[in-house]
């Protein structure tokens, strides 16, 4: 069993508005293991990126507050530790890549000179070596002549180069963990193939650890070596990937699975889950699902369900396994 | 700065003495004042002054505002409140007075002027420099460089300056103009450094004898307007410069 380089215990992250508290993330747990790729997949709105903000310190605050849990990276205790250490850990160990790598680069500096001020905020390197690892980074995430585009604004790189270019930034100073925020969703299907490809080499020969925000299954699959599935601020379900695509248990998931198109499946209309996503300020009581969920049972009202495990390494928040 | 002339052939304060005014000839192309000094020498030094009032006067306010402006901005909350109180009171402080009340204490000193000018015009900037800065501080890049390490003074310099730099050279080139003509317009109403003849100055003098000698105060008026002129062709001219956008 590998160690967790980062672990998540009852996370609870509230956003306190005058229409009153939204609970965004609601007690979450979950562990990152080394080298390993972990999928956090649900609708719009159900919490992936604010857990992900949540583990950097970087809810916006006021409105948000982190109100419960623990967030460690090996020991240090990310909610705890003095902003100092955490801003060394920002960037240095934890980074982050953002969905849209267009509003996710200044707009006012090259890209080279965006990647050579990151080098250099966390490591003792003159100009000449920090340029040298820039261009060296350019050209791993697969930017064709890494000279010429260390000298680009990133107006001047198409969306796909852009998206690179900020996940060179991001691995500027070698992280062990690497949170991505949906970086295949504003990008077209061959460029997400060459991003995920990046990813897939991240893993493998840097042994890092990535936590993967998406709400693509087929992302998903390529990518994942094991899934959380998350609904309205809590986890529904997480097994490994095979597992979990295989053998869904929590009727969201099966329903996530289901509205998937299929191309052996003759069918006219997809599927789709029924009703929308509870509002976070008034949520229903006991499983946030149940309104929505045809196998709701009179208990799926009154309590919020507990973790069972269901089989190796596999959990599952629902009452119809208890 | 500006022109400098020698001082055996001009001095500001006595001048040379000659016993009519004239309208122009070889030794004073553009002719004396009532006094018989030459009206030449005199503009080209008080351009030193004038364009002096108005750089450093403007360095001040626009130093000030964009500081105050982007760190209200960025932090937010209470310490925004605080610094948005804090212009508003400034803002609505009677500036004359406080003139009045420096050049009465200290008496007529340009530097004083100067400061009065600089630290009481930030907040205009301030509040242009902080909206400007409310919709940057939500882009995604500055979460972005927050993500990956940066601490807010290197975000406040780095990355939210650099991106009102525009704006900045926009309201300097505006403001540059204002001070001078400020500046003139307290020398005007005679609030001015007497020891100094800025143009302000030379307008006052001249306009005191408009029926004789009218081209001693319309010099120094087309040189303010040539002025204020120039300082918005720069001011677009670097404008394009900062804006990488223009140079595809």
């Amino acid at each position: 069993m590998k160690d967790a380089i980062l672990r998540v215990r009852n996370l609870k992250t509230y956003f306190f508005t005058r229409r009153g508290i939204i609970k965004a993330v609601d007690g979450i747990d979950f562990d990152l293991l080394e080298s390993e790729c972990l999928c956090l997949v649900g609708e719009s709105g159900c919490g992936k990126t604010v857990t992900a903000l949540s583990i950097l310190g970087l809810i916006d605050s006021p409105p948000g507050r982190i109100v419960g849990g623990e967030i460690y990276y090996h020991d240090v205790d990310l909610l705890g530790c003095p902003r100092d250490q955490l801003r060394h850990i920002r960037g240095k160990e934890i980074a982050m890549v953002f969905q849209d790598a267009q509003s996710a680069l200044n707009p006012v500096f090259t890209i080279g000179n965006q990647i050579v001020e990151q080098v250099k905020l966390h490591l003792e390197v003159n100009d000449r070596e920090a340029k040298g690892r820039a261009i060296g980074l350019l050209e791993e995430v697969g930017i064709p002549s890494p000279e010429k585009a260390f000298s680009y604004y990133p107006h001047q790189l198409s969306g796909g180069m852009k998206q690179r270019a900020m996940i060179a930034m991001s691995l500027s100073c070698a992280p062990q963990l690497l949170i991505a925020d949906e970086p295949t969703t504003a990008v077209d299907v061959t460029i997400k193939a060459q991003i995920l490809d990046i990813f897939h080499r991240l893993k493998d020969n840097r042994q890092m650890s990535i936590l993967f925000i998406t709400h693509e299954f087929g992302v998903v699959s390529e990518i994942g070596d094991r899934i959380a599935v998350m609904y309205a601020g809590r986890l529904a379900e997480i097994a490994t990937t095979s597992e979990l695509l295989n053998n869904p248990k929590h009727p969201y998931t099966t329903g996530l699975l289901k509205c998937l198109p299929d191309i052996t499946r003759e069918r006219d209309r997809l599927e789709s889950i029924p009703g929308t996503v509870p509002s976070l300020i008034d949520p229903p009581g006991g499983c946030l699902f149940h309104p929505r969920c045809d196998k709701a049972v009179a208990i799926c009202r009154e309590e919020q369900p507990p973790p069972l495990a269901v089989g190796d390494g596999h959990t599952v928040f629902c009452h119809l396994y208890s | 700065m500006g022109f400098t002339i020698e001082e055996s052939v001009y001095k500001p304060e006595t001048g040379q003495f000659i016993t009519k005014t004239i309208t122009g000839e070889r030794q004073h192309p553009l002719g004396t004042d009532n006094k018989g000094r030459d009206l030449l020498a005199m503009l080209i030094s008080g351009a030193r002054i004038s364009l002096q009032v108005g750089l450093f006067a403007t360095g001040i306010a626009i130093a000030l505002g964009t500081l105050i402006g982007v760190t209200s901005a960025y932090l937010g909350g209470k310490v925004d409140n605080a610094l948005m109180r804090f212009t508003d009171i400034m803002m609505t402080f009677p500036f004359f007075l406080l003139l009045v009340l420096i050049v009465f204490i200290f008496g007529p000193n340009l530097v004083f002027i100067v400061l009065v000018i600089g630290l009481t015009g930030w907040t205009g900037t301030a509040r242009l420099v902080r909206s400007e800065a409310l919709s940057l501080r939500t882009r995604e890049f500055i979460m972005a460089s927050k993500a990956l390490g940066a601490s807010s003074g290197r975000i406040i310099l780095a990355h939210l300056i650099p991106n009102v730099i525009s704006l900045i050279i926009v309201i300097a080139t505006l403001s540059i103009p204002g001070v001078i003509l400020a500046e003139a317009a307290l020398s005007f109403i005679g609030l001015g450094d007497p020891t100094v003849a800025s143009w302000g100055m030379i307008l006052r003098a001249g306009q005191q004898s408009l029926d004789t000698t009218w081209w001693v105060a319309v010099a120094p008026g087309v040189m303010l307007f040539l002025t204020v002129l120039a300082f918005n062709f720069l001011g677009d001219g670097l404008r394009d410069a900062f804006d990488p956008r223009s140079s595809v």
